[in-house]
């Protein structure tokens, strides 16, 4: 496996923050300095992040950003993701929004490095640095014939280490040759051929296979346990036993399966009240303290002089991120440092909870975090606490993967919600008044508070959030609670222009003034051909807006719907994430979100009955397939010289809503939650 | 046990009723086919038996032997991508890349033998794969691509 790089060869190194923002970041600082860059000897370039590829291609795109930057050729980068060892520790958030610092951070010491190669060559050459020009890993004299000197040759005899100053000029939009073009990604033919690894393929010397016994239900009490059946099973090594935690390490993976089933235990049960059929009820009694994220002008006037009032409620369940690798580790203790492969998006994080679980401390622990097999928010970390601790009990490495009905069980879920929203409309269609209560499930309120606020022009609002004691496990998913959010708001806008007789999309824009999100929205319809839409039996059309990540996004999708049979034909999405690094990877990050959103809204939901889970299965649980995919155009409308923001979540966050109403608009019906095929 | 696999012999000394799968990730070291469900409901542990698309997660070994299986790692000709392959790149046909080889080896299996085909004809062939990460679009694309090249030809390799 990879160990840490020799350090020997390197002729220049950058060091700085992993992350940076123009601005003071509110969501966290800028990490640790550490060695962000540096050039081998030979020219070869080498980037370093806490950041994971997790199937966003981000290991591309750091590549193509330095690449552009430093000038040298992209099959010289390589990045170096995800392993405690040897990247800085970001100390920062997961998700889009942080990507983009890093990969910005990166731009910034590409071309530190840079300046300081023309700063070389220019004393080489006896020339002003601003005469010289870089390409493809050599300096040159700008507009003369000159001969061109390479990286390699320059750096001959110097050992540099630079660091990043406060200002920092990188490249111009226009002198970009490859960034905001369509490219190949780095990493595709090892994706193809099968020799990309994941955390499920780890495989290290002496490893053996862990196998851990599940409780029937959340929260039930180990009884008794009975394992003479299992001791004597050919190729067990060990049944391990602590407290409730029961595993059984073995030679083989199917030995540890069959193992796991001769174990003879008794559990105890706790009884829960809570299911999928009265989770709403449920959330509202569980709630905890509101956070009041904005109140401003006078509900209650406003109220009284609106010519109409809108009030109503909405729901979503609990869904599966089911991504397709179910979580896997693989934990090997050197004495008492331990190593772990595995799938965290978050490696520190991963070592921080190993830390506090096992009681040692960080520097005893590394993470390796390899490709992630899917994601969207989840994995759960407790896979590298089991294998750690059998791993500790039987001396040697050992495997837990799990299997699939273990992922649906024991990971994490998106967490349900409930919405008040009472609106009221002046007779122009104005929006006059926003009045907005949400529960999110889960113990962190801050979930919920993605997307909850509206973008649209209102004076007297008040939004207010609160998270709820969930029954299930709640974490993260793609934009976590602005999907949720999202669905709500844009359900309940449909509700009020029908209400009012108006279109759909004329109403939103007539209350929505916001620079970025208003020309996503008009290009989107335009393309769509929104204005001349047919009205057809069986065929409907639906629009919604949606902000997330920095990023801003509209959709107007065309459904088809035949009794429970719905098809999404068709998606048209406007779409400003400012720069656009990657168009075809933004494209297909766009694309991912929309069919996994087209799940949430038509068919998934957890079904579960106090602390079981009743559908945890891949053939009880419906996830979108290829028959089911739409056609999907998108419409980048944001300005180049805006800096990047996310593109792998807010794609997701208003098509639940733009498909529910576009249902409505087929068949009449309020859709008020989801999913909707069910309802049909 | 005997096995054929990507051309080359191997022996194995595994219970006849474990699942190839297994065998094939754990005692080859063939980790290019993956395990997604276990149940045969999204194909990510697909290979071909004797060219014909096989769930590996619920076909026991013993279905395997005397016959050839053909996994991810044995598509390509050396370094030359078989045209499946080579149309995915092409067209970015996945984001993490964990259901690839399982939508890789069924296009194949398909493009081998039905030439040229139609929209309905793929989407039936790959009905037995998920993509969790939504890949469909560029997978249809890669797919009637690879298709476009290979048609009237007798298909793929
Ligand atoms: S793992 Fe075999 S079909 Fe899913
Ligand atoms: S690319 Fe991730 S599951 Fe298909």
């Amino acid at each position: 496996m990879t160990e840490p790089r020799m350090q020997e060869n390197v002729a220049l190194s950058v060091v700085g923050t992993p992350r940076w923002t123009p601005e003071p970041d509110p969501r966290g600082g800028p990490g640790d300095p550490a060695t962000l860059l540096t050039i081998d000897k030979n020219g070869g370039v080498t980037a370093f992040s806490g950041k994971v590829e997790y199937g966003q291609g981000i290991r591309n795109g750091f590549a193509m950003e330095i690449a552009d930057e430093l000038d040298v050729p992209i099959d010289s980068v390589n990045i170096i993701l995800g392993d405690t060892a040897l990247v800085p520790h970001d100390r920062g958030t997961t998700g889009s929004a942080s990507t983009r610092t890093v990969g910005i951070q990166l731009r910034r010491a590409a071309a530190i490095a840079r300046g300081a190669l023309i700063d070389l060559a220019a004393t080489r050459l006896e020339v002003e640095a601003g005469s010289l020009a870089t390409r493809d890993g050599q300096v040159m004299i700008a507009d003369g014939e000159s001969d061109a000197v390479s990286y390699a040759n320059l750096l001959s005899g110097h050992t540099l280490s630079l660091a990043i100053p406060e200002v920092v000029e990188t490249k111009r939009v226009e002198d970009f040759h490859l960034m905001g073009r369509p490219a190949r990604r780095i990493d595709a033919v090892s994706r193809v051929t099968g020799s990309t690894k994941y955390a499920q393929d780890v495989v290290v010397p002496g490893m053996l296979y862990g196998k851990i016994l599940r409780p029937p239900s959340y929260g039930a009490k180990l009884q008794q346990l009975d394992t003479a059946r299992a001791d004597r099973v050919a190729g067990v090594v060990s049944v391990v036993r602590d407290g409730d935690f029961v595993g059984v390490v073995a030679e083989r993976e199917d030995i540890a399966e069959y193992a796991i089933e001769a174990l003879r235990a008794r559990w105890e049960e706790i009884q829960h009240a809570a299911s999928d059929l009265n989770l709403a009820a449920v959330l509202k009694e569980k709630a905890g303290e509101f956070v009041t994220l904005r109140d401003e002008g006078s509900l209650d006037s406003a109220f009284d002089s609106a010519e109409r009032a809108f009030e109503n409620s909405y729901f979503v369940p609990y869904v599966s991120n089911a991504q397709m690798e179910p979580s896997a580790s693989v934990a090997r203790w050197d004495g008492d440092h331990l190593t772990i492969w595995c799938a965290n998006r978050g490696p520190f994080t991963e070592r921080d909870g190993l830390v506090e679980a096992l009681g040692v401390d960080p520097e005893q622990v590394r993470v390796i975090s390899m490709d992630v097999g899917g994601s969207f928010g989840t994995k759960t970390a407790t896979v590298s606490h089991e294998a750690a601790r059998l791993a500790k009990s039987v001396g040697a490495p050992v495997r837990v993967a799990y299997d699939r009905e273990e992922e649906f069980a024991w990971s994490t879920v998106r967490p349900a919600a409930t919405f008040d929203i009472k609106s009221g409309v002046a007779a122009d269609g104005t929006i006059v008044a926003w009045d907005y209560t949400a529960i999110h499930a889960g113990e962190n309120a801050f979930r919920g508070q993605r997307g909850a606020d509206t973008p649209y022009d209102v004076g007297n609002v008040r939004i207010k959030v609160a998270a709820a004691d969930s029954p299930l496990q709640a974490g993260s998913y793609r934009s976590l609670g602005g999907a949720t959010n999202h669905f709500a708001r844009e359900v309940h806008m449909d509700e009020i222009a029908r209400g009012i007789g108006l279109d759909p999309l004329e109403f939103r824009l007539a209350n929505l003034s916001h620079p970025r999100l208003r020309p996503a929205l008009t290009a989107a319809a335009e393309a769509f051909g929104w204005e001349s839409r047919a009205s057809r039996p069986g065929i409907g059309y639906g629009v919604a807006v949606g902000y997330d990540a920095g990023s801003f996004t509209a959709q107007c999708v065309e459904v088809s719907v035949e009794n429970q049979d719905v098809q999404v034909k068709r998606v048209v999405v406007g779409f400003d994430c400012g720069l656009v690094v990657n168009p075809d990877g933004a494209r297909n990050q766009i694309e991912g979100s929309i069919i996994m959103g087209m799940g949430t809204a038509l068919w998934e939901a957890v079904e579960f009955d106090g602390g079981r889970v009743l559908n945890g299965k891949l053939s009880r649980y419906h996830v979108p397939r290829i028959a089911d995919t739409p056609e999907i155009e998108v419409v980048f409308t944001g300005d180049p010289e805006t800096l990047s923001s996310g593109a792998g979540e807010p794609g997701i966050v208003p098509i639940a809503a733009a498909i529910a109403n576009a249902v409505r608009d087929a068949t009449g019906k309020a859709i008020d939650e989801l999913p909707i095929v069910p309802q049909l | 046990m005997h096995l054929r696999v990507n051309g080359e012999s191997h022996e194995v000394a595994v219970d006849a009723e474990r699942m190839l799968l297994g065998v094939l990730r754990h005692e080859l070291g063939l980790t290019g086919t993956k395990y997604g469900c276990g149940e045969g409901t999204c194909g990510a542990c697909t290979v071909l038996i004797d060219g014909n698309p096989t769930q590996t997660c619920y076909t026991p070994v013993s279905a395997a032997v005397g016959r050839e299986v053909t996994t991810i790692e044995g598509l390509a000709d050396g370094d030359e991508l078989h045209p499946v392959q080579e149309a995915f790149v092409e067209h970015t046909a996945f984001q993490c890349a964990y259901c690839t080889s399982g939508f890789i080896m069924s296009s194949a299996a398909l493009l081998d033998r039905v030439s040229g085909p139609d929209d309905d004809q793929i989407r039936s062939a790959l009905s037995g794969h998920i993509c969790r990460c939504g890949a469909y679009v560029r997978i249809l694309q890669a797919v009637r691509s690879a298709a476009g090249k290979t048609g009237g030809e007798g298909g793929a390799r």
